[in-house]
């Protein structure tokens, strides 16, 4: 891992704009505080850190940046960063917002008062599959779980047991309609094994890059 | 000296039948490579078998051991790739 001893400023979320600096408190990498910059309508969510590669091995650090911005979404509406996002100053930050200003613009108003939820269904072990059958459920599921979504994404099936990997972007005020009807589906094809997480800040519906086409910025 | 002779009967635009079953064994060999060492199925195992865990299939000392076999792959692979070891670069084709 490079580091260094110089200091930088991390990115963890972008939010609406807050009067004034606001502080969620000292949550951030090394317990530094988590408070937010001002960029128009546009509220960076930042720490002061050390200017280093932030790894993408490194569990620990991919904890706090997603504590932090689970810490942020009870309060407001994010647009997430993607880990790793330091900056080496103030001013670099305010580059990169006002590069990205236009993408942001039309992120907050897909994610504004919304959040994510994952929904894997797999077959279980030794399940004799019936193909026709199984995309006849796949699509049952899918379909009654739409009605209460605004939208949804087909992620990687990364598991020949996996049938469904989906995330689904909820108002917040239906999440405890959602939440109902996963569990009426779970007793209804309850020879599929469910997992419901969530409610997660809503990567797969924004995806930003800002001075970079990779992951895992470092600049 | 094998693969010398092979150079120099190319760059004269000499085809010999059995030299070019090798060049194809050697482009078997290196799709093989690919197969083998594909990242993305790498990732998608150490992916399964955190799923497998989440949902009680597999114990907690079962998924350190297959993550952390799978995390020394995926290194592997990522050193592999890096290197390039598989890559030849044919001068003279």
């Amino acid at each position: 891992m490079n580091s260094s001893n110089e200091s930088g400023k991390y990115v963890y979320c972008i939010i609406k704009a807050q009067e004034g600096q606001k502080s969620f408190g000292n949550i951030g990498f090394q317990g530094k505080e988590v408070y937010t910059t001002t960029y128009k309508e546009f509220s960076p969510v930042v720490s002061d850190v050390m200017f280093k590669k932030y790894d993408l091995e490194d569990e620990k650090e991919i904890k706090v940046h997603t504590y932090v911005i689970n810490e942020v979404m009870k309060k407001c509406s994010v647009i997430p960063v993607a880990y790793g996002m330091v900056f080496k100053n103030k001013k670099l930050v305010e580059i990169s917002m006002r590069s990205g200003y236009r993408a942001m613009k039309k992120a907050i108003k897909i994610v504004d008062n919304k959040v994510e939820l994952g929904v894997k269904v797999i077959l279980p072990k030794d399940f004799e599959e019936d193909l026709k059958k199984t995309e006849q459920y796949k699509s049952e599921i899918l379909k009654n779980l739409n009605q209460v979504a605004f939208d949804f994404k087909n992620l990687n099936l990364f598991s020949e047991r996996l049938i469904m990997n989906t995330s689904f972007l909820v108002e917040k005020d239906k999440v405890q309609t959602f939440s109902d009807e996963v569990e009426r589906l779970k007793n209804r094809y309850n020879f599929f094994k469910f997992q419901y997480s969530g409610p997660w800040s809503p990567y797969n519906f924004v995806d930003i890059h800002i001075l970079s086409k990779q992951r895992g910025g470092f600049r | 000296m094998f693969l010398l002779d092979d150079f120099l009967l190319r760059a004269l635009g000499i085809s010999v039948p059995g030299l070019d079953f090798i060049s194809t064994l050697e482009l078997v060999k290196n799709l093989a490579y690919k197969e083998l060492y594909n990242p993305e199925k790498v990732k998608n195992r150490i992916k399964e078998n955190q799923m497998l865990y989440e949902f009680g299939e597999i114990s907690r000392a079962e998924f350190e051991e297959t993550k952390s076999s799978l995390m020394e792959q995926l290194k592997f692979i990522e050193r592999f790739e890096e290197m390039n070891l598989n890559a030849r670069v044919d001068l003279l084709s």
